[in-house]
């Protein structure tokens, strides 16, 4: 039987460039963080700091919203490859709309990142707890990481159809996944010791958004200003995946480096 | 338009601009028909990979019509597209072996799995490809990669199949296994539009030959009608029994002269290589039969005698060469460009 052209894309997406090392390292990485950063820092910060929980159990639900960003950059990545090797030409050559392209990245970024936060949540179950999570905490998280993730896809496949140059974006791309990750609540919390401008730039990135959103659904403590995260997050998303799609209908498909 | 069922596709006034007024090819009017295959010749920069993306839609033309296995260019999307086979001129690769490559370009494509496996196989013997198996496409060489491509592109069926310069880079043998492997892909109803560099391939696989010069058609012909149209001046090797003396040298120019025709001189600083003379001539066919009068005539005899083949490099050569004179029409960057059907060239087209 044959595949939908959309999953077709996905299941060559999944094996065309992504080798089991990189799948390793992207999920490994981050889980890693959670047993080692976690095990170290929940002996030197008082659970004062982390409203009333360990780091570890603190860091946990930061490392799940991370996971936005693994499935945005792995597609953002393939797009990048895609282009660079001529493969978005000889695809668009196909039988192939570019629009189920577009939603064959996305479906990888989903699925990427639904796997990374079973991971995550696999490695941290042993520090949170097997009861930390509801049903509708469950799908809290996964509506959050899912919005997070087309953000971030979207940017970098927007940006991926810009640039025409491979140092130019992989630069860029890792300068943003450093900012966005390190000026985030993934790993602190924002406190009244926060300075104010740092306060600032954390409220204006997306992952404090994601990492507050998905913590209060691990708490058991989803409200008001976690709808309005998710509107927020939400609305990111729409703009993102529109920029992505203006790049796509504007695609110069010729040479790049 | 042609309402010939045999007719796959079909292009009036095609054009592309890059920018309002900028055309990258302009007024191309041609035809292709089943199990034909149509080489696109042109000089680099002359329109032939803008003329392949539009013909497989991957650039919407700007102007003009065409129609392609009975969909509009424009409006035929995936149901025009998965009726044509494209091999890009830019290495096109996923990060796999290379049968795997197959196997999943097969899958993109939705060949079944048993009939994708048996087709690998087969690519994989005809293209040579047996060492490269499992290889991924970095380890491969220049023409190890143009060959997988050709490979991977046969792996789904198709009506029409697009090759852009699939031979650059290949040895003679591997150039000539895929030419005659397309020749017979043609025998059995496969329509191709071919662009090559390398005129002597054109010439043995192309029924029909479109030259593009500046964006333009300028010559629509089966190999043989442009070699007899566009043919420029060949060459006469003539190699006689003892030199010529001075006197009769001029006068063998002089009489040669007078018949439209000259004696190559000898490179610069060089004596003539007596007793040879090469001349150059319009009409070879006229021309022998004069030279065998002459040397009857001053009692001399002809030792060696060489005629350059009528090629199809040759007729390309002669058809740019005489566009690119001052006065031949290369002056221009819009409208009065020749084209085939400008009365510069005569309606030259079968």
């Amino acid at each position: 039987m044959k595949l939908p052209p959309v999953l077709r894309l996905v299941v060559r997406n999944f094996s065309s460039n992504l080798d089991p090392l990189t799948i390793i390292i992207r999920f490994g990485q981050p889980a890693v963080t959670i047993v080692v950063l976690g095990t170290m820092f929940s002996a030197i910060i008082s659970s004062d700091v982390t409203g009333g929980s360990s780091y570890t159990a603190f860091l946990v639900p930061g490392m799940v919203a991370f996971q936005m960003i693994t499935g945005g950059v792995v597609s953002g990545n393939l797009f990048w490859l895609d282009r660079r090797w001529a493969m978005t030409e000889q695809i668009f050559s196909g039988p192939f709309l570019r629009s189920e392209y577009l939603g064959g990245l996305v479906l990888t970024t989903l699925l990427f990142a639904l796997v990374g936060v079973g991971v995550m949540v696999l490695v941290g179950l042993p520090f949170i707890g097997i009861a930390a999570l509801s049903a509708s905490g469950v799908v809290i998280v996964l509506v959050t990481v899912a919005l997070g993730g087309i953000f971030f896809a979207g940017l970098l496949i927007a940006l991926g159809s810009r640039l025409r140059s491979a140092n130019a974006y992989f630069t860029i791309q890792s300068f943003l996944q450093l900012f966005v990750i390190f000026l985030s609540t993934v790993y602190y919390p924002i406190t009244s010791a926060t300075p104010r401008f740092l306060a600032a730039i954390f409220y204006a990135n997306p992952l404090t958004y994601a990492a507050d959103t998905i913590r209060d659904a691990f708490a058991g403590s989803f409200g008001a200003s976690d709808v309005l995260s998710l509107g927020v997050l939400g609305g990111l998303a729409v703009v993102a995946f529109s920029a992505a799609v203006y790049g796509f209908r504007t695609l110069d498909l010729g040479p790049i480096q | 338009m042609s309402s010939s069922s045999d007719v796959v596709l079909e292009t009036r006034d095609l054009g592309h601009a890059y920018a309002p007024g900028r055309f990258a090819v302009r007024h191309l009017t041609f035809e292709l028909r089943r199990g034909e295959v149509l080489g696109l010749l042109g000089r680099n920069g002359a329109g032939k990979t803008t003329t392949v993306r539009m013909l497989t839609t991957l650039l919407p033309p700007t102007e003009g019509t065409a129609i392609v296995l009975g969909h509009d260019l424009r409006t035929g999307g995936r149901a025009l597209r998965s009726r044509l086979g494209v091999v890009l001129q830019a290495e096109s690769l996923d990060f796999v072996t290379v049968e795997r490559n197959l196997l999943l370009y097969a899958f993109l494509w939705g060949v079944p799995r048993e009939i994708a496996k048996s087709r690998a196989e087969e690519m994989i013997e005809l293209f040579e490809l047996e060492k490269a198996r499992r290889r991924r496409p970095w380890a491969l060489s220049g023409g190890e990669r143009r060959r997988f491509q050709v490979a991977r592109e046969l792996m789904h069926d198709m009506e029409i199949l697009f090759l852009d310069e699939p031979t650059v880079g290949l040895d003679a043998i591997a150039r000539r296994r895929i030419l005659r492997y397309l020749r017979e892909r043609a025998r059995q109803g496969l329509s191709m539009v071919f662009t090559t560099h390398i005129l002597h391939e054109a010439d043995l696989l192309c029924d029909r030959i479109a030259v593009l010069h500046l964006g333009r058609l300028v010559a629509w012909d089966t190999p043989d009608g442009l070699k007899r149209r566009h043919m420029g001046l060949r060459e006469i090797s003539v190699t006689f029994t003892t030199p010529l003396s001075a006197t009769l040298r001029a006068e063998f120019e002089r009489d040669l002269g007078a018949r439209g025709g000259s004696v190559v001189p000898p490179p610069p600083g060089l004596p003539p290589l007596e007793p040879a003379v090469t001349l150059r001539v319009a009409r070879v066919e006229e021309t022998l039969p004069w030279l065998s009068q002459w040397v009857q005539r001053h009692g001399l005899d002809i030792e060696r005698l060489a005629v350059e083949e009528a090629t199809l490099e040759g007729a390309f050569l002669g058809l740019i060469e005489g566009l690119e004179e001052p006065d031949g029409g290369d002056g221009g960057d819009g409208d009065d460009r020749p084209s085939v059907r400008g009365p510069a060239l005569g309606g030259v087209g079968p």
